[in-house]
């Protein structure tokens, strides 16, 4: 075990908290982004697109009971998404990684579920309620 | 070492590196919390050229690797993946190596290998996907790369001191 210790040197250390750090950088930026815009009356909605086209919205905030749907791009590419409660998952997928199904369920605002060889993102973002957008200043 | 001895062995690591990654990608699904993680085990292999050859001969065997490894069961998209985290990785192995082998080991330049290639990949899938939130996805990615990197830090040292020709090779490659 000693030989391990003596093969470390000091800017091996220094190299991994330094790729830690920057490794936490993207979700310090979010956060720190959603903190600006989540007010009291937002809610989470997930957005499932295809090709960076959006093709479904499903409200998770208040959402009660399972609901399974399919989204079906062309032919084979089958994607079987289950909201349960206020979380979504992709229950089954005809890819060939399986990694979407194996993300399991997300809720969180910024969480992702993507399936790349189907091109299928399910993203949650959250979304304002309020009308102050409709105000117009003249 | 001869002209010919040296393209023996580029063809040799490359062939290597190409088993390495059809075999690892046999083997089913090691980590159950994050999905999409690898071992990352053909990172060995660009360590010992980096050790061993020079940077262009290196860079070669990286070059060789990626496109027989895509020929031999992959696809454009995951030619993508995997050519992005390669290249950013090599980039920043070379660099971290650079420090000297008084400052740093084998295990941070494999380390910083195994991270920087989860940010490439994420990056050119968030690239695909439009959104950059796939980024959020690294912490996970990272926690598995700083572990194996780790592994792999030690094993490529390990064969580097007792395997004889390639503690030879490192020899001559730090003469000159």
């Amino acid at each position: 075990m000693k030989k391990y210790y003596n093969m470390v040197k000091r800017w091996d250390i220094i190299l991994i908290i330094l790729l830690v750090l920057l490794s936490l950088l993207p979700y310090v930026i979010f956060s720190m982004q959603q903190a600006q815009n989540v007010s009291a009356d937002s809610s989470r909605v997930a957005v499932i697109s295809i090709d960076n086209e959006e093709v479904e919205r499903v409200t998770l905030t208040g959402n009660e009971g399972t609901d399974v749907f399919d989204i079906q791009e062309s032919g084979s590419h089958i994607n079987t998404v289950e909201v349960h409660d206020d979380r979504i998952r992709m229950k089954s997928a005809t890819c060939s990684d399986q990694v979407c199904v194996r993300t399991g369920y997300i809720s969180k605002p910024g969480e992702t579920i993507v399936c790349l060889p189907h091109k299928v993102i399910i993203e949650i973002q959250t979304e304002n309620d309020d009308t102050d957008d409709l105000i117009i200043s003249s | 070492m001869t002209k010919n001895q040296r393209l023996v062995y580029i063809a040799l690591l490359a062939a290597q590196a190409v088993i390495i990654s059809l075999l690892e990608r046999a083997i089913p699904f090691p980590f159950a919390v994050a999905p999409g993680a690898k071992l990352g085990l053909a990172n060995i292999i660009t360590c010992m050229a980096l050790y061993t050859l020079s940077t262009k001969d290196a860079c070669k065997v990286v070059a060789i690797r990626l496109v027989l490894a895509a020929l031999l069961g992959g696809t454009i998209s995951t030619f993508m993946y995997s050519a992005s985290g390669a290249i950013l990785s090599f980039i920043g192995m070379w660099s971290v190596k650079r420090l000297g082998p008084s400052r740093v080991s084998l295990i941070g330049v494999s380390t910083t290998g195994a991270i920087l290639h989860n940010v490439g990949q994420l990056a050119v899938a968030s690239w695909i996907a439009q959104t950059w939130t796939v980024l959020l996805y690294l912490p996970v990615l990272s926690f598995v790369g700083i572990l194996s990197g780790i592994a792999i830090g030690i094993a490529a040292n390990y064969l580097l001191t007792h395997v004889e020709k390639l503690h030879y090779y490192k020899f001559l490659h730090e003469l000159d």
